[in-house]
């Protein structure tokens, strides 16, 4: 199981850092959000402990429970990573429409 | 036992954002829901920092329950001293924004998002869970991307784009470091991290998590490899927010980085603090020698800030108790100084058509100014390069002398020499804006009415040039922090653990 979880946050990790740093703003934003998709299971695994039943019920006496406190940070830590994954998204959405591009290299009238 | 106060402090600005919110009707009322809800936390702040003056470090549970199974606000001397630091800038924020005639001010979302982004620094600052320090981290960063993107100069938005990928990164990389610190110690509370890390010494993971959490501070505060967004953001954000940018929000990482190089992990604090001392040379003069080339003043300002991070870290680096305090000294009083100069540049950006701070345009826009606004620049400047009787003068002798005690000279030669740097690019910048005779590319003056008030800048200087000359309690408040943090074991026992964790700790102690 631990192997699993540790080949997919790679997978995820890298697939996240080859969008982000693709030129296109849109797979850029995708590869944020990918990466912070990889951050949220990294979290699940590191779970306290490993059981597979769900913590606080009744089966949970007879074996292992899984951590309920990772849970919940994920659970903030998905709403925050929704956040500023929309916020990012309508922020490219005005940037396209005051550019006429999407190209992040002539997206650079900050330079000076 | 429990400080009400701490809890007023972090949540009176998030109220005064609801309320701000309801009255998003009429921006006048808005303008005093703002005003009147930092200085409601700055009053709580120095409520606290009188407490842990008077009675040592202030803890509050939320919902009474113990840590680490709640989560704990507490209150040290240094958490107090940065909140009351942050509490008071955010006051003159507030005030400037209350006088301030910009498109962005007169937004509904601008007060709301204001005070959230206070919330989000105050609790940063004073919560006892690292998880929580997360989320206040990403209340903070989140709001200033908003304020950015409705910034009045039309590069606010690409400047916020690029600032919420790069520190959304960073907070990503904070939100990895806590799961690695999780799964190394099963437990989120700082003080009860501490422990573990003294009783069940090295994890695995735990390097990966002092590693991410480093970058990630080093990230927020702009330091050397991580510090080319932080021009950008910080030149182009409207003047209230761009103030406090430059001045608390900074501070964030180098509070991160205090709390993790004498509380987290002290043995590797020593290789952390090296690294930071040689990577503050680097951003002493890379922000020196930058300010002295940029075309912008707020741009100048932004590369200062940079170049003043690195004296802080020099302090940090330097190991040693005055050093440490010094470093301290040196962040609070930086705040009050920076905050002034930016709005400083807001005031004279109010002043012209095109509102813009390039060089090119505002040379001798000063003479539009009450004339007593240059000597409050000059005044500002002579703090920023560490003039008598200025508090930055205090600050750097501080700092110097302490960097001989280590007998590092030459980094102390080093420290001089861009001092003058930076007496180098203030004064020529107050010579242009504020000496020199209008030319042909000076923009156009623009109607009396529109002009924003020099009054918060004024008052920050003001407050500046007090801590200068009356600096002893600051001194005494900076050497209070460094007897608390130096042994962390004040820290841990401030924070009553639950008694089932304590038999869980003893437990799991080594039997030597």
């Amino acid at each position: 199981m631990d192997l699993i979880y540790a080949l997919a946050v790679g997978l995820f990790f890298g697939l996240g850092v080859f969008q982000l740093l693709r030129r296109d703003l849109i797979k850029a934003a995708m590869g944020f959000g990918i990466i912070s998709t990889g951050i949220n299971l990294l979290l699940l695994a590191v779970g306290a402990y490993d059981g597979k039943t769900a913590a606080y019920t009744e089966l949970a006496q007879v074996s292992q429970p899984s951590d309920p406190l990772v849970q919940s940070l994920i659970l903030t830590a998905v709403v925050i990573g929704f956040g500023s994954f929309s916020m990012l998204l309508s922020m490219i959405n005005v940037i396209a429409r005051r550019y006429q591009t999407l190209d992040s290299d002539k997206i650079d009238h900050l330079k000076g | 036992m429990d400080q009400i106060f701490l809890l007023f402090t972090v949540f009176s600005p998030i109220i005064g954002a609801i309320v701000a919110l309801i009255a998003s009707r009429s921006n006048v009322l808005q303008r005093w829901i703002g005003l009147l809800s930092s200085v409601v936390a700055l009053m709580f702040a120095t409520l606290v920092l009188r407490a842990n003056w008077v009675e040592g470090i202030q803890v509050y549970r939320m919902g009474g329950w113990s840590p680490p199974y709640g989560i704990v606000l507490v209150a040290d001397m240094l958490s107090s001293m940065f909140g009351f630091m942050a509490a008071s800038v955010m006051v003159a924020g507030f005030l400037y924004a209350f006088s301030s005639h910009d498109y962005a001010v007169k937004s509904k979302a601008f007060f709301p998002l204001f005070l959230t982004m206070e919330t989000g620094l105050l609790g940063a600052f004073y919560t006892g869970d690292i998880f929580t320090f997360f989320v206040f981290i990403e209340l903070l960063v989140l709001s200033s991307v908003g304020l950015t993107a409705m910034s009045d100069n039309r590069l606010g938005m690409e400047a916020a784009m690029k600032y919420l990928f790069i520190n959304g990164m960073g907070s990503m990389f904070l939100l990895m470091g806590i799961g690695a610190l999780y799964t190394s110690y099963g437990t989120l509370n700082m003080a009860d991290i501490a422990v573990s890390i003294q009783l069940g010494g090295r994890v695995l993971m735990a390097t990966l998590a002092m590693v991410a959490l480093t970058c990630s501070f080093m990230l927020k505060s702009a330091i050397f490899p991580f510090h080319f967004w932080q021009p950008d953001f910080h030149t182009t954000s409207p003047t209230p927010v761009s103030a406090m940018l430059s001045s608390v929000i900074v501070k964030i990482g180098i509070y991160g980085l205090i709390r993790l190089v004498t509380l987290l992990f002290i043995e590797e604090g020593t290789l952390i603090r090296m690294a930071l001392g040689w990577l503050g040379v680097i951003s002493i003069f890379l922000g020196s020698l930058s300010a002295l080339r940029t075309y912008n003043g707020k741009r100048l300002l932004a590369f200062s800030t940079s170049a003043q991070i690195g004296y802080v870290l020099l302090g940090i680096g330097w190991n040693t108790p005055t050093a440490l305090a010094a470093a301290i000294l040196f962040a609070f009083n930086h705040a009050f100084v920076k905050s002034a100069m930016l709005m400083l540049y807001g005031v004279v950006a109010s002043r012209n058509q095109a509102k813009t701070v390039d060089f090119e345009y505002i040379v001798g826009m000063g003479h539009a100014l009450p004339p007593y606004v240059r000597w409050v620049y000059l005044l500002g400047g002579m703090a920023l390069a560490g003039l008598p009787p200025m508090n930055g003068f205090i600050a750097k002798v501080f700092l110097a002398q302490s960097g001989l005690e280590v007998g590092t000279w030459w980094m102390v030669g080093l420290m001089i020499g861009a001092s003058l740097l930076t007496s180098l690019y203030v004064f020529n910048s107050w010579q242009l804006v504020f000496l020199q005779e209008p030319n042909d590319h000076t923009a156009p003056l623009k109607d009396p009415a529109q002009f924003d008030s020099p009054l918060a800048p004024t008052l920050l200087i003001a407050v500046a040039l007090m801590m200068g000359i009356f600096a002893s309690p600051i001194i005494d408040w900076s050497m209070r922090v460094v007897e608390q943090i130096s042994e962390p074991s004040h820290y841990i026992q401030a924070v009553p653990l639950a008694q089932e964790r304590l038999l869980m700790l003893e437990r799991y102690a080594p039997e030597s």
